[in-house]
This record gives structure tokens, C-alpha cells and sequence, in this order.
């Protein structure tokens, strides 16, 4: 191998770190971007009360008992409270399925991290509303 | 043995620590560098899921199933939906069959490409590990895009499917698959001429059909002794489409110990069976028909099930899965279900296949066998 020949390669990987240099990275800015999830995401739950009837086939069909049911609880007519234990919840899908009202639909939101175990059961205020839109929370862009 | 060559023997764990070991525990007894004795030992990764479908219905049955090897969730899940589908009698729509099979040779794909990065990675061979995992990704996008999950996909149910494609996830899986079957000649050629990779891995872990038969071991470490054993042809399930589809099944022979397969032999296999699994996801596509995903009664049937027993089987990325089920009369739940992984198998064929190896190509034998944890420790 000549002295060239080194020469020749050391120049091609300069010429490939140069080129990483000025493209845009693979990888997010956690915190602060993230990357779009698609529609079927099967984040945490919304649970709309207008339409639920207190059928409770959510609570039945759930495999690791995440779902709690207060009847006593009436915002309507019908509905009733749900607390969701996401300390429990595997995300499997089966309680918006079982669901027959449209009264409850995952959210793209998958980042539920909490300081402390108790906040992570979610009850009837949290889980009827999303804190925050799922795609544009984060503020500022970096790229 | 001589007990004096025991004398200054070393007793070494293998697991449950180690990094590559994920959950298992290995007993090696060395000599020097060689491994006199291997004493396998299954229970440290149990998650009692024989006891737990005990108390799951029918419907949730699966998820216990797709969790005992998330690699391949679509191909796990599968044995349990049939079972269930057996006893309780629900016919499958035409369309569900078909995009069963698909997402369970796409499993197969993505567990060949979660493999083959760990099997490198275990050699110490880290470029060529993380570039299939760049390919898995694409893979993982597409399971996504479809059922919303990336590993705990929970897509079959009695009776069918719960997600449709959309056109999104129609294009997501395409491009998994272009990529890949772009990426697999230049890998392979990559893999197959580098001569540190062939000799670590040449006539490393040698056994023979015989021994093979004598172990139970089924799936890619006996098609790679060029025996055509796998279940898609030789039993064909009618709740799946591989009878539409032309394709052979892929072995190795290897012409210098025919009969026989080695480490190096057990990769070829894996890079035969990915482009199978290709070869019939690309033929399937265009013949997906009209129609419904899921058989309307069937959450009806499933919830309630007859007295029964079935056994239903599906040959997976590792071997043959095998699950029983026994239910009673108007069952809501299992009576008893009896899994049968595939990787039990290959586990305790290290017992007899390591001894007499050198200690650095246990991990060698170990891995181009591809054992999952979950499989054995049901
Ligand atoms: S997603 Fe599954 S585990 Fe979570 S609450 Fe719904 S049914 Fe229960
Ligand atoms: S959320 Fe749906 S399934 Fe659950 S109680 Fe309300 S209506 Fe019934």
C-alpha cells in the first residue's frame, strides 16, 4: 500500500465526515420534537362522557383490571366515571374495541411519565380531556 | 471422564446477568479454555403464562401468547386464535387469511433482521449488527402504521383480524419490504466474505439429523441440514393463504458435511428463509381479495365456548409452535393450555452440542441456534 494510496483513502473519509456535517441529523431532540405517530397509535385514552351509557363492557373485556367504574358519578343522564390505572394498562386495544358507543378512543399521546405512582391512575377530570394537543405541544422546533 | 482432569475444572454462570444473556442462566464447567460440561437451566425468565390463560377469556387469550416472544407477536399469537377458532367452529373471511399470512411472514422478516444483528453483536461483529436493525426499523414502522403498536401488536382475533390495511400502511410495508430485498444481496455478500466472521463460525456447533431428530429440534436449525421440514407445506392451515402462493422451501447443504450443519450453515439458512418470506409477502399483495376482515358472530361464538379440545400449530421464525387448549362446557375461560415453544428444543440441545467446544464459541452455538427466552419458560 503506498503512501498514495493511504493518502487517497484518508481523503474519502473526510470527504464522508464533511458530508454528516451538514446533514440534518437521524435522530430527535427528545423533549422539546418528536416524530409524528400514526392515527391507530395506541397511546392513553379519552373517554368522551356525553356518549358513554355506563355499559361497562370496557371494564369487562380489559385483561389486567386497568379500568374502574363509578355509576354513582353522573355528569349526564346515563354516563358514569372511569379511572384508568395506567400503572396496569398494557395498551392492548380491547376496551375501544368492546366499546359500542364511540365513547372512548385512544390518543396519540405515549409519554406519560409522572413523580409519583398515585398520579399515573388517571381519573374522570384527567382522562376526559388532553392536556395538550398530541403533535404541538412541544414549543419551539429545533431543525 | 478421568476425575483428575475435573480436579482443576472451573464452574462458570453463564447468565442470568450477562448482558447476552437475556434471562437465562447457563452452567459451564471449563477446563482451561474448553467447555467440559453445560448444564442448561430454564426458570429464570418464568411468567407462569400456561396459569394465566387459565383466567383470560378468549379474546384476551392472545395477548398473554404475543407476549412470550414479541419478535414474532404475529406469528406467537396465531396458535391460540386457532385453537380457539377449532373449538368454537368460526369460519375466517377470505380477506383475514390473507392478511394474516402476510403480517405473520412479516414477523418472520422482522425477527430474522432482530436476529441477525444480535448474532453479530454476540460475535463482536457491530457494524454488520446495526445494519439490519436500520432495516428492522422499517419493519417496526410498518406493524405501527398498522395496528398502532410497534411490538404487542395484538392482531389476530377469533374470527379474523382487527386492523385493515390502509394505504399508508400498505406503503409503509412496501417500503420495509424494497429495502430490505435491495439491502440483502449487498449484507450477504458482506457477511459471507468476511473471513473473521467464517472462522469463527465454521464447523462451529457441528451436529446431524440424527442428533437434530433425537433433540426435537425443528424450523431453520434442521432445514439447514437440507432437511425440507416446515409446516406451511406439509400441513398447510386453511385459516391461512400459503396455498396461494408458489414458492419452495428454502434449505442449505452445505457440500462439505452434507447432512450436517454448522453455525455458518444455520446464517445461510436465516438469509434463505428471509428471502422466502419475501417471495411470498410480494405474491401475496396483489392477491389480496375484497371483502370483511372479521366474521361478524364470531365475537359472539368466542365468548362462550363448547366443550372441546384442540391443538393447533404454526411453524414460527425458530421451529414449530405448538399450543393445546381444553376447554368445559360453556367455558368463558380455558380449562387447561399447554404451550410447546420451539426454542425448549434448541436450549437443551447445548447440553450435549457445547461440551468439547472452546468456551469463546459457546456463545457462538447458542446463538446461531436463535433460542428465546419466553419459549422456554412458559
Ligand atoms: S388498553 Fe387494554 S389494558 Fe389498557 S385499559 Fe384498555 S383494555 Fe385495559
Ligand atoms: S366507555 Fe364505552 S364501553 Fe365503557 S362504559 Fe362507557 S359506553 Fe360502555
Amino acid at each position: 500500500m503506498g503512501f498514495f494510496s493511504v493518502l487517497g483513502d484518508f481523503f474519502q473519509i473526510l470527504k464522508h465526515t464533511f458530508r454528516q456535517v451538514f446533514k440534518r441529523p437521524f435522530t430527535y431532540f427528545y423533549p422539546f420534537e418528536d416524530r409524528e405517530y400514526p392515527e391507530r397509535t395506541r397511546g392513553r385514552h379519552i373517554h368522551v362522557r356525553k356518549s358513554c351509557t355506563a355499559c361497562a363492557q370496557c371494564v369487562r373485556i380489559c385483561p389486567v383490571v386497568a379500568i374502574r367504574m363509578d355509576k354513582e358519578d353522573k355528569k349526564y343522564e346515563k354516563d358514569c366515571a372511569l379511572y384508568f390505572d395506567y400503572t396496569r394498562c398494557v395498551f392492548c386495544g380491547l376496551c375501544v374495541q368492546a366499546c359500542k358507543f364511540e365513547a372512548l378512543f385512544h390518543t396519540p399521546v405515549v409519554d406519560m411519565s409522572e413523580g409519583d405512582r398515585e398520579d399515573l391512575i388517571y381519573g374522570p377530570e384527567k382522562i376526559e380531556t388532553l392536556d395538550r394537543e398530541p403533535l404541538k405541544w412541544r414549543g419551539r422546533r429545533f431543525r | 471422564m478421568s476425575p483428575d482432569i475435573l480436579e482443576d475444572a472451573m464452574e462458570l454462570w453463564f447468565g442470568p446477568q450477562h448482558v447476552s444473556a437475556h434471562g437465562w442462566a447457563t452452567k459451564l464447567t471449563l477446563v482451561g479454555d474448553y467447555v467440559v460440561e453445560c448444564d442448561p437451566n430454564a426458570g429464570y425468565f418464568h411468567r407462569s403464562a400456561e396459569k394465566v390463560l387459565e383466567y383470560k377469556n378468549f379474546r384476551q387469550g392472545a395477548l398473554i401468547l404475543e407476549r412470550m416472544c414479541m419478535l414474532e407477536a404475529f406469528l406467537a399469537e396465531y396458535p391460540y386464535v386457532a385453537a380457539v377458532e377449532k373449538i368454537a367452529e368460526i369460519e375466517v373471511p377470505e380477506r383475514a387469511k390473507v392478511m394474516r399470512t402476510i403480517m405473520m411472514e412479516m414477523s418472520r422478516l422482522h425477527s430474522i433482521q432482530f436476529w441477525w444483528g444480535q448474532f453479530n453483536a454476540e460475535l463482536g461483529f457491530f457494524t454488520m449488527a446495526l445494519w439490519p436493525w436500520v432495516d428492522r426499523e422499517y419493519s417496526l414502522d410498518a406493524f405501527e402504521e398498522l395496528t398502532g403498536s410497534r411490538h404487542t401488536v395484538s392482531y389476530s382475533t377469533p374470527g379474523g383480524v382487527k386492523y385493515d390495511f390502509t394505504e399508508k400502511s400498505m406503503k409503509q410495508l412496501n417500503r420495509a419490504l424494497d429495502r430490505f430485498e435491495d439491502r440483502l444481496p449487498k449484507f450477504r455478500d458482506m457477511q459471507m466474505g468476511s473471513p473473521t466472521f467464517r472462522a469463527r463460525t465454521e464447523n462451529i456447533g457441528l451436529y446431524d439429523v440424527k442428533q437434530g431428530l433425537k433433540w426435537g429440534l425443528s424450523g431453520p436449525p434442521m432445514k439447514a441440514c437440507g432437511i425440507p421440514m416446515d409446516l406451511r407445506k406439509d400441513d398447510p392451515d386453511p385459516n391461512l393463504a400459503y396455498d396461494m402462493v408458489d414458492w419452495e422451501v428454502p434449505i442449505t447443504e452445505n457440500p462439505e458435511h452434507p447432512g450436517q450443519s454448522d453455525a455458518l450453515d444455520r446464517m445461510e439458512q436465516r438469509f434463505a428463509e428471509a428471502e422466502t418470506a419475501c417471495e411470498i409477502i410480494k405474491q401475496l399483495i396483489p392477491q389480496i381479495p375484497e371483502g370483511p376482515i372479521i366474521d361478524p358472530k364470531a365475537r359472539g361464538k368466542a365468548n362462550r365456548l363448547p366443550e372441546g379440545e384442540a391443538y393447533a400449530r404454526v411453524e414460527g421464525t425458530r421451529g414449530i409452535t405448538t399450543l393445546w387448549l381444553k376447554t368445559q362446557d360453556k367455558a368463558q375461560t380455558a380449562y387447561r393450555a399447554k404451550i410447546r415453544g420451539p426454542c425448549i428444543a434448541s436450549y437443551y440441545a447445548l447440553k450435549d452440542l457445547v461440551p468439547g467446544s472452546k468456551f469463546a464459541d459457546f456463545i457462538v452455538i447458542f446463538g446461531s441456534l436463535d433460542p428465546y427466552p419466553g419459549w422456554w419458560d412458559r
